[in-house]
């Protein structure tokens, strides 16, 4: 268990800047996700926090001790492969157990230590099987009993559910994070998937061409996005994003966008005349009836059911939107629809910011 | 109907192909074979596909204490010939040995190693390949004469493993440049070091290229002629390529005698293989990852 600590941290490959000063503080004990598009620098960022990447710049400190120069056979990290990485040559126990061989812990104790995780993992039945006689969520199992039998102070994971079907990752995603809990061992998961980073993880970290985005739990970040990027990244369908210019009318602030809509702005305080992006996810367009005060029109281009919710496609103006509804939809040319109460998001869009109402800023 | 049309004449050109092979690469083995069971006189005549009468008197003159040639009692060649093979599975085993073992060591620096001028330097060692040898055959004279290795196991092997060691390493060079470097990744976030990783984790599953690269540098080394001729004058560490010739005297040449000494200077050559050849094995990383 530890604490890690990311100062100003830079990756250069060549001439080629690919991490630009990343500042994270990682709490004893935590499950935080690393999430961006590919070639944001998830990997690169593991790496250097496992040794497997020279740090080019600022530091990185393991339980407050700076790292920088130490072999990551010294880190005292384990790391789960995206591929797994399993040893072909050696059998499911002699994979596992081979960090505890390299430390010398007499024999009895590790066949101790290899039979408890793999109990915990449900790979009793599997110890004296080659690899390669097992399915890839059971070589997943492997790895993870690699990783935890020598139990190190931090774990290190690389999209390690990427290569299971759909169903399996999902059951692999809540027996990862119960195990997580189980160990209490410090964890930094890296993931494109923003379902395992909500679900899994105390914390998020949003990366994006490396850089941090925003950090903070699922929910908080789900909530309040901290800038454009975060608001539409985060969330599937993804928020919807209306240009409009702050104007004052009498004494309440709207924003107006240049096809005649008007989007009022109760409590925020924002200079008339700013150039802004109003977002709103689609769960938050709630369908009304029509003549409801405030209610605005869509033109419905088009009804997605997928069972639980409908996505209902359309324009509000000649701005595209979507609408998740909770329950069936019928048919329409166009529906009705008002935005829930706090379910409203106001970006700067010439900084991509968030402005938040007055009383929450 | 299409297909048989099709099939048939593609059929009959593989099968001519392979007889082509066949015949290419086993016809001189078996000439030599049906030569060194061929009784003396019969060998005068016109040559036969087959031996008209089997005798195994070469074969006595090699192995036997004394034997009867042309109607004499002559001396047997079994000392030379049993030097020479002593000679030749010591120096093409001692090539072996450490070219394989540098090549396993060297091309893992020149894969995984960071250094300057990494490819530069690889590339020089392979280009060495195109040197002919002997260009280089008088200066390296020379030098083994200063450096009194003439004749010595230690001069022949150098020479072999300096020969050969450019192609193994470029082989494994390509075999551990296949080799998914999360493995060793893994092994040492594990707490290995590079060299227990080298010997523990890539070394196995690079067997098949270990052994290939055995088996070309052993083969390369066993058939070598021209540099033994030039550092192996005496028994001390002349070889059979360079003794077998050396049965041509200067009023007869010994054909069935030379040949049957070829025909057991394959066996050696041809055990290692088919031992070798076990391990040849693919899909050692079958299971690694995915
Ligand atoms: N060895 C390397 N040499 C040069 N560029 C690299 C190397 N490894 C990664 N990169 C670059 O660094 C960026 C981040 O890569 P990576 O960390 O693998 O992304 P992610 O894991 O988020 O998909 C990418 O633009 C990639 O092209
Ligand atoms: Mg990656």
């Amino acid at each position: 268990m530890a604490t890690v600590d990311i100062h100003r941290l830079v990756k250069r490959y060549g001439t080629e800047e690919v991490i630009h000063g990343i500042d994270l503080a990682i709490r004893d004990g935590e499950f935080i996700s690393l999430i961006g598009a590919s070639g944001c620098g998830k990997s690169t960022l593991l790496r250097m926090i496992a040794g497997l990447e020279d740090i080019s710049g600022g530091t990185i400190s393991i339980d407050g001790r700076e790292v920088n120069d130490v072999a990551p056979k010294n880190r005292d990290i384990a790391m789960v492969f995206q591929n797994y990485a399993l040893y072909p040559h050696l059998s499911v126990a002699d994979n596992m157990g081979f960090s505890l061989k390299l430390r010398d812990v007499p024999k009895p104790e590790i066949k101790r230590a290899v039979a408890e995780a793999a109990e915990l993992l449900g790979l009793t039945p599997y110890l004296e099987r080659m690899p390669k006689a097992l399915s890839g969520g059971q070589r997943q199992r492997v790895a993870m009993g690699r990783a935890i039998v020598r139990k190190p102070r931090v774990f290190l994971f690389d999209e390690p559910l990427s290569n299971l079907d759909a169903k399996l990752r999902v059951q692999m995603r809540t027996e990862i994070k119960a195990l997580q809990r189980r160990l209490g061992t410090t964890s930094i998961y890296v993931t494109h998937d923003q379902i395992e980073a909500m679900t899994m993880s105390d914390r998020i970290v949003i990366l994006n061409g490396g850089r941090v985005e925003q950090v903070g739990a699922p929910l908080d970040v789900y909530d309040r996005p901290a800038n454009l990027f975060v608001a539409t990244f985060i969330g599937s369908p993804a928020m919807n994003l209306i240009e409009a210019t702050v104007r004052r009318d009498g004494d309440r602030l709207a924003a107006d966008t240049d096809d005649g809509l008007r989007l009022p702005l109760d409590g925020y305080e924002v200079a008339e005349g700013t150039a802004v992006t109003v977002g709103v996810r689609p769960e938050h367009l709630t369908l009304a009836e029509a003549g409801t005060p405030g209610a605005l029109a869509i033109a419905v281009d088009l009804i997605e059911p997928t069972g639980h919710e409908t996505h209902v496609f359309g324009r509000l103006g000649r701005h595209q939107v979507v609408v998740a509804h909770s329950g069936r939809v019928t048919e329409a040319g166009s529906v009705f629809v008002t935005i829930a109460p706090g379910g409203l998001h106001l970006f700067d869009r010439t900084s991509g910011q968030r402005i938040d109402t007055a009383e929450r800023s | 109907m299409r297909s048989l049309i099709s099939t048939l004449p593609r059929r009959i050109g593989t099968a001519v192909a392979v007889a082509l092979l066949v015949a290419w690469s086993l016809g001189p083995i078996y000439w030599s074979l049906v030569t060194s069971l061929t009784p003396p006189l019969h060998l005068l005549g016109t040559p036969s596909l087959w031996p008209r009468e089997i005798t195994f008197e070469h074969y006595a003159k090699l192995v036997g204490a004394t034997s009867v040639s042309q109607g004499n009692a002559v001396q047997s060649v079994w000392p030379q010939f049993s030097a020479a093979l002593v000679n030749s599975l010591v120096t093409s085993g001692l090539a072996t040995v450490v070219t394989v073992v540098i090549a396993a060591f060297g091309a893992y620096a020149f894969v995984r190693l960071e250094f300057p001028g990494r490819d530069l330097l690889f590339v020089a060692v392979v280009a060495t390949l195109a040197i002919p040898a002997y260009t280089v055959m008088i200066p390296l004279y020379r030098l083994m004469i200063s450096l009194k290795l003439i004749d010595t196991y230690t001069g022949i092997t150098l020479i072999y493993v300096s020969a050969f060691l450019p192609l193994a390493l470029w082989l494994m060079r390509s075999v551990y440049q296949a080799m998914p470097i999360s493995l060793e990744e893994a092994a040492w976030l594990d707490g290995a070091g590079r060299i227990y990783t080298l010997v523990h984790i890539v070394l196995p599953l690079s067997a098949p290229g270990l052994i290939a690269s055995a088996i070309l540098t052993f083969l390369n080394a066993w058939g070598q002629f021209m540099v033994p001729l030039v550092f192996s004058p005496t028994l001390a560490t002349k070889p059979l390529t360079v003794l077998i010739p050396e049965f041509v005297t200067r009023n007869y040449i010994d054909f069935g005698l030379m040949n049957a000494a070829g025909i057991l200077a394959i066996i050696p050559p041809v055990l290692l293989v088919l031992f070798l050849n076990r391990y040849l094995v693919s899909g050692l990383m079958a299971g690694a990852t995915k």
